[in-house]
């Protein structure tokens, strides 16, 4: 049969967010693709060098609307490093709890996602409503449902009190509930297996090659999770377990996250449990000292690195943003060889894109 | 979870290319390790080979406001711990050898840095541009004399 | 003559088959959204849905051919319409013949026909890819839904519609002899109407629209009431082939039980649409191949076995 190019975006039913790629396919195989991005670049590095510490944890927590709390998170580690201080321990764990309810939020997400793209909208229906429990908590908490603003330098900008802690707890219970009720449907349901389960393999080589950092890597036996191999407090201090499967396809994908969510919903009791009293926020001068610093963290998508270089000023003088997606988008066209037409949405779906954080 | 001794590495390095190198103590929470440019390919070669450092978190690449006319670039490589290498480069006509020959995941950082910072990367095809739109006419946007409003 | 302009336009013709159209896509969408913890839409939508696409603007990619593109949901149109008016509803059937099966089943492989041609027609990428899957689904499912079929009339002794759903009668609803044909028969419905879990030709995350991505306006709104009509007419046939109580002798017991066996047809379409994920084009084939068409042909030996 003939070769034949198909556009897949930027506007497309399978992208939440602009991206362009041209698929060739001969038939109901797929050749190859090739990859665009840049449609959401916003020059983000670049504004921040034009903005104060304080406006750029606003202009960063709108670099992508899933993951915006661990992004503000890492900014902020990275400037208090710089300035010297030490956010107090219960603002730790305030910014664990925030980032383990954005890694919920943002799987359950990406699950409607992919039972979306195999045609199996009820799980999509279901795990959205539950999502929203994720969210409620996290309006309840800090006034915002995907832009909380939680993150100030020195601390974080809201308390919880007895009662904020109540319904945390009793939400995230009947959380746990609903989302073992689907995690079950998804792990059993034959016709959701069949089109996800040894597509597109990927070896713990390939990962390796092209640096492929967070779920996608776990899923193919890399066993790599920076909150436990470079833990920002409170993760030195929390305990839990880093699921990797060696099976490496979409699949194995799926239940690492599945899996990750799980985590995420008991470690949250932990943190809650183990919070300490006190203050939520120190005084941060508004001039960042001359220095440098490199911070690390685990966003639900993988590895998140800010570079951050302060000149004296109250400006950065370089913010270097490297994304987990970037990574994952590199090994995209390798993965999109020698599968079927209908995989690709599986394919997307295990990458779990978020274009915005890639393209800044 | 056992640090690799700098020292170690720093030997091993002038042991394999020859070249001695010095620790950049600047960089909080990484390791680092200033290398000339030319040396990159050999001193990843070592790195990789020996250490086992295959995870290349990020390049980076910027201009110090104090000397425009150098160029710094750095690459972040991650095993248990972060190290980083530095090196710089002449703000005019600024070349480095393209690792994607070694490191396939580098492909995206060298376009990215290509085309913010002008730097061209021998060894390999070319570099489309990754982020910028493709009728893009004003150079390098964080080139300072390049850009006005700096 | 007055009598045949009735049968023709109103009963059971063009106006009944259209209401029951609508009726059948609100129920089904209002089945899935319960399923799926939502309200559903209101029982005008679909009426407000045709409504609004005839008052789109009607346009095609360049090089599309207009008026083919034009003559395909009519064509599809008339001849559901057409099949529509042999098949008994509760009992009444002006038209019947003997043969009128095999009619019905020529007459409803247009629309599928005419959906590839479309497809083709109407040169976009994505509506070539669709087309191409729509003949790759005929092939697979449409062995097995004819055998399905074909039980019935080997057990009820005609190739009459009205005559099986009579002789059921005296013998039993045929889905109590043979319940892996009715099994089939859905399934093989579902490929036919191209619904979930396998509406492998108008897969959104794959081909955008299939078949109907380039269809705009009036022409989409034929499209849709060819869907709808399809389903209905399938619908019929198998209560008629497979649950044929309808002909009890009070007309109003008689509609009463019609319209109980094409409620649950309709959740039964509903919730397979509900629950399956989409299968993939060669998963498809192999299940057409290896599974349903063997097992069908094992039921109609079955069925011919219990006849002598």
């Amino acid at each position: 049969m003939n070769k034949i190019s198909i556009p897949i975006g930027p506007q497309h039913p399978l992208l939440k967010e602009p991206l362009s790629m041209k698929i060739d396919i001969s038939g109901e195989r797929v050749l190859g693709g090739s990859l665009r991005l840049g449609y959401v670049h916003r020059g983000i590095e670049r504004l921040a060098q034009q903005r104060s510490y304080t406006q750029d944890i606003y202009l960063i927590e709108r670099i992508c609307g899933i993951c915006s709390h661990i992004h503000t998170t890492t900014f902020c580690h990275a400037v208090e490093a710089l300035l010297g201080i030490e956010a107090p321990p219960r603002a730790h764990y305030i910014r664990a709890l925030m980032c383990e309810l954005e890694r919920i939020h943002s799987h359950l997400l990406w699950l409607g996602i992919l039972a979306k793209h195999v045609g199996l909208d009820t799980i999509f229906m279901h795990v959205w409503h539950d999502r929203e429990m994720a969210l409620d908590i996290m309006e309840g908490i800090s006034g915002g449902r995907i832009s909380h603003a939680a993150n100030q330098i020195g601390g974080v900008r809201f308390d919880l009190d007895k009662e904020k802690v109540a319904m945390i707890r009793s939400t995230i219970a009947k959380l746990h509930t609903q989302v073992e009720g689907v995690l079950d449907v998804v792990e059993n349901e034959p016709t959701l297996r069949a089109r996800t389960k040894g597509v597109a393999p990927i070896s713990a080589d390939l990962i390796k090659k092209y640096c492929v950092v967070g779920p996608v890597a776990r899923a193919s036996g890399v066993d790599m999770d920076l909150r436990r191999d470079d833990p920002l407090p409170p993760y030195d201090q929390l305990d839990f377990p880093v699921v990797t499967y060696p099976d490496g396809d979409a699949w194995a994908r799926t239940m690492v996250r599945a899996e990750e969510t799980r985590t995420s919903l008991t470690l949250i009791e932990t943190i809650l449990q183990e919070m300490p009293d006190g203050p939520v926020t120190t005084r941060a001068p508004r001039r960042v000292p001359k220095g440098e610093v490199i911070i690390r963290s685990e966003a639900p998508r993988g590895e998140l690195l800010y570079y951050l270089r302060s000149d004296g000023s109250d400006s950065p003088a370089r913010l270097k943003i490297r994304t987990p997606t970037l990574a994952a988008l590199s090994l995209l066209p390798q993965q999109l060889s020698a599968i079927h037409v209908a995989d690709i949405p599986v394919v997307l779906a295990g990458v779990d894109l978020c274009v915005a954080c890639a393209d800044r | 979870m056992d640090r690799i001794d700098i020292e170690t590495i720093l030997n091993k390095i002038q042991l394999q290319t020859g070249c001695v190198c010095e620790t950049y103590a600047h960089i909080e929470n990484d390791d680092t390790i200033r290398i000339p440019a030319d040396q990159l390919q050999a001193v990843i070669g070592v790195l990789m080979g020996d250490f086992d450092y295959y995870h290349l978190s990020a390049i980076t690449a910027q201009q110090r406001e104090d000397q425009t006319d150098e160029l710094e670039v750095m690459y972040h490589f991650w095993k248990d711990t972060g190290l980083s290498l530095i090196m710089t480069l002449p703000a005019k006509l600024p070349q480095l050898t393209s690792i994607i020959s070694i490191i396939p995941g580098a492909d995206f950082y060298e376009r990215e840095v290509a085309e913010m910072f002008g730097v061209t990367f021998t060894g390999r095809a070319e570099t489309p541009p990754l982020l910028l739109p493709d009728d893009w006419d004003q150079g390098p946007p964080f080139i300072r004399d390049e850009v006005n409003n700096e | 003559m007055i009598e045949g302009f009735v049968y023709l336009l109103l009963f059971p013709g063009l106006l009944f088959q259209v209401v029951c159209g609508l009726a059948f896509e609100w129920l089904d969408r209002k089945f899935l959204a319960r399923f799926q913890r939502r309200v559903g839409p209101p029982w005008y939508q679909p009426l407000a849905d045709l409504i609004k696409l005839f008052s789109k603007e009607d346009l095609l990619p360049e090089g599309a051919n207009n008026v083919v593109a034009s003559l395909l949901p009519l064509l599809s149109l008339s001849a559901v319409l057409t099949a529509g008016l042999y098949v008994p509803i509760a009992g009444f059937s002006p038209f019947s013949f003997e043969g009128d099966l095999i009619v019905i089943l020529f007459l409803m492989s247009v629309p599928t026909l005419a959906y590839y041609l479309a497809g083709i027609v109407s040169v976009g990428i994505y509506s070539i890819l669709g087309g191409g899957r729509s003949l790759l689904q005929f092939f697979s499912y449409e062995v097995p839904l004819l055998i399905a079929l074909s039980g019935p009339a080997v057990l009820g002794g005609s190739w009459s519609v009205e005559r099986i759903m009579a002789s059921q009668a005296s013998l039993g609803p045929f889905i109590l002899f043979q319940p892996l044909g009715f099994i089939l028969a859905v399934v093989g419905l579902i490929g036919k109407l191209k619904r979930d879990p396998l509406d492998i030709p108008s897969a959104k995350s794959e081909v955008v629209g299939g078949s109907l991505t380039e269809f705009t306006g009036t022409k989409l709104a034929l499209w849709h009431l060819v869907m709808n009509l399809q389903a209905v007419v399938g619908i019929f046939l198998l209560i008629n082939l497979y649950l044929g109580w309808s002909q009890i002798d009070h007309p109003l017991v008689s509609i009463a039980v019609f319209v109980g066996e094409c409620l649950i047809l309709t959740v039964i379409l509903s919730g397979a649409s509900a629950i399956f994920a989409r299968l993939r084009i060669d998963q498809l084939a192999g299940l057409g191949w290896r599974i349903l068409v063997p097992l069908s042909l094992l039921q109609l030996a079955v069925v011919i076995l219990m006849g002598v």
